[in-house]
């Protein structure tokens, strides 16, 4: 059997390696604790070592390419063994790893044979690992101990695992008659009746977002300005420079917003500041962060110095962050250093929101859609563009009056782009 | 006092390539438990740029100019070397100190921030890039790049003492366009004689590693015969 390559943690913090170069290629010979690769993270280089002799039978992972940490790189086997393919199971004991204790499990998704789910045998009920607890009071609840994932020792439920888990549908049937006659299913696909819900381990992106926003929310004194802008000038500007640059490229509206944001952050300093313990740093460059929804998350690419870019710079820029967002290659310092955010639902239809403010930074711009609307202008009613911001501020660094004032020049320059060039 | 030992090294001025070959050496003897002690190469260059794993060949906008260009194993983007810049490479064996590859970075920050605000620098971290600042993040003072192989680490930090600054201009310091680097002597900004600069700042660098590392430096003087 081959033994597979892990991407190997270094650090707790570690997430993901960048695949830097391999130092053996296919059909080389390996021997324990030889180099295999160089991978790397942050500014640091780690050898990647062999952990089995053999020959390197499949690199999995090119040069250059970024994966998390756990997942499989490569497979050592005997010269001409085949190695697992999707249906097979990489051998699990010898694996890259040299600190279990470091390491972070992969994430399912990652390994090419943890896509086939754990087959979970229709075993008896008594059968099932449970302490003598969890036992009585699954009982008593009327909960199939095969539907629980244990978090005890070798899978063994415990008296954790079962609170919260509902019983089934409670039925008019005598309690003896619920016992199940067949076997239930896997655990992935629980019969209705079943647990009432399904836990899944915090991926590191949730963890993080979950620390960072409890981070802001809590302790970060919001509050919300929302103002509505006409986007009719703006939307005819757009207009005639997609024109402009035909096949070139195109300009969103979301690439008109970071730029007007930008150029109104460069008037109004005390937005484009950064809280921290002691002081307020009021940045003089412009790095505007830019929530991106990724599979499972989000994460705030930032285009720097967004406020000396031209539209056609921040609308490819913006693209290509995009990109290596949703496919996690974005490096640290595309993701770090964001004076200021935006964020942006229009593209779901959300006429206006709020968005939570990602500290350090003392504000953030909730985008929603552009609408049609019927609007009084010069006594007539007549339908017009319109976009709703919402601004959250962090009141230890903008007051009410600091941020209305930004917000009148950012929509100023919205509702007259021809302001921009000022 | 910690009983660790850190033996401090005092090589002078090195070519690039030779350097290289005495830390690699000094690494796989630490690896095979030959070298007792964790050893703190500290010496000068002359003028070099390297180019880390990470590099990006557009990022040396000028061609060498008669300058040495290497392609090596550390972290990082491409960096210039040169007089007047205190170069250090630690090997340090992390499994007697901590199993973590950014702990390590990060104390390795200390060392050198510790090192500076001994000499009236106030330095700090920029998140996300790795290297010492100044000016809230403005001005990069000194460079980190490492390598690590069965948790023994090679290549290390460039900091800048009373480096020729135009010789970055040649460079996009660790592949971020726009950054001014600095060093001690500019952020000082006092006229002292340049011996005694240099070796203020190496006895603060080592005071930096000692407090940061935990470990005591033990000084040895260079060895000249092979």
């Amino acid at each position: 059997m081959a033994t597979t390559v892990h991407m190997e943690a270094l650090s707790p913090t570690m997430e993901e390696g960048r695949l830097v170069k391999w130092t053996k290629q296919e059909g080389d010979a390996v021997k324990t604790g030889e180099t295999l690769a160089e991978v790397e993270t942050d500014k640091a280089v780690m050898e990647l070592v062999a952990r089995a002799d053999g020959s390197l039978v499949k690199i999995l992972v090119p040069e250059g390419k970024t994966v998390p940490v756990g997942a499989a790189v490569a497979y050592i086997g005997a010269p001409g063994e085949s190695i697992p393919d999707a249906g097979g199971k990489p051998a699990s004991a010898s694996t890259g790893m040299r600190d279990a204790g470091s390491v972070k499990p992969a994430p399912a998704a990652t390994l090419p044979a943890s896509a086939t789910p754990q087959p979970v045998a229709p075993t008896d009920a008594a059968r099932v690992k449970a302490s003598p607890l969890a036992r009585r009071l699954a009982r008593e609840a009327g909960v199939d101990l095969r539907l629980v994932t244990g978090s005890g020792p070798g899978g063994r439920v415990t008296r954790r695992d079962l609170e919260g888990v509902a019983a089934p549908a409670p039925s008019p049937a005598p309690p003896a008659a619920a016992a199940p006659t067949h076997p239930a299913s896997p655990i992935p696909h629980p019969p209705s009746g079943g647990a009432a819900f399904e836990d899944i381990p915090l991926t590191q992106i949730r963890k993080t977002i979950a620390r960072r926003l409890v981070t802001s929310l809590g302790p970060i004194p919001h509050f919300f300005l929302t103002t509505e802008v006409d986007m009719e000038r703006a939307a005819e500007a757009r207009a005639a420079l997609n024109k402009e640059l035909g096949d070139q490229g195109k300009v969103s509206f979301n690439d008109i917003i970071v730029k007007a944001t930008a150029l109104a952050l460069t008037r109004h300093r005390a937005c484009n500041a950064w809280f921290q313990e002691d002081h307020i740093r009021y940045w003089n460059e412009v790095h505007l962060g830019m929530a991106v929804a990724v599979e499972d998350g989000l994460i705030t690419p930032v285009v720097r110095n967004a406020d000396q870019k031209s539209l056609s710079q921040i609308s490819v820029e913006a693209r290509a962050l995009a990109d290596k967002a949703r496919h996690r290659q974005l490096k640290p310092d595309e993701y770090t250093g964001a004076t200021f955010s935006v964020s942006n639902l229009g593209m779901f239809d959300i006429d206006q929101f709020t968005a939570v403010i990602n500290p350090p930074e003392a504000g953030i711009l909730a985008v929603g859609t552009v609408v049609e609307k019927p609007v009084v202008v010069e006594g007539q009613v007549v339908p017009r563009k319109r976009l709703r911001l919402t601004m959250s501020c962090d009141h230890r660094v903008i007051d009410g009056a600091t941020g209305a004032a930004f917000l009148k020049t950012l929509k100023q320059m919205l509702e007259n782009p021809l302001a921009m060039l000022l | 006092m910690s009983e660790r030992v850190l033996e401090v090294i005092h090589a002078g001025r090195v070519p690039y390539g030779e350097a290289l070959e005495w830390q690699r050496r000094l690494a796989q003897d630490r690896i095979a438990g030959r070298l007792a002690h964790d050893v703190l190469l500290l010496l000068e260059h002359p003028p070099v740029i390297t180019l880390g794993r990470n590099s990006h060949a557009e990022h040396v906008l000028a061609d060498g100019a008669g300058i040495e260009v290497f392609e090596i194993e550390r972290g990082g983007d491409v960096t210039y070397h040169g007089p007047g810049q205190l170069v250090g490479y630690p090997i340090i064996d992390l499994t007697h100190h901590r199993q973590d590859l950014h702990w390590y970075l990060r104390t390795l920050e200390q060392a050198l921030i510790d090192a500076l605000a001994r000499l009236g620098v106030a330095a700090e971290r920029h998140p996300g890039y790795t290297g010492v600042w100044t000016g809230g993040g403005k001005r990069k003072i000194a460079s980190i790049g490492v390598h690590v192989k069965q948790w023994v680490t090679w290549h290390g930090f460039a900091l800048n003492v009373t480096t020729d600054l135009t010789a970055f201009d040649r460079i996009v310091p660790c592949g971020i366009a726009g950054v001014e680097m600095t060093s001690v002597e500019k952020e000082r900004g006092t006229v002292k004689g340049e011996g005694a600069l240099w070796d203020e700042t190496v006895r603060a660098v080592i005071q930096g590693f000692e407090s940061a590392f935990n470990l005591t430096a033990r000084q040895e003087p260079v060895t000249t015969s092979a």
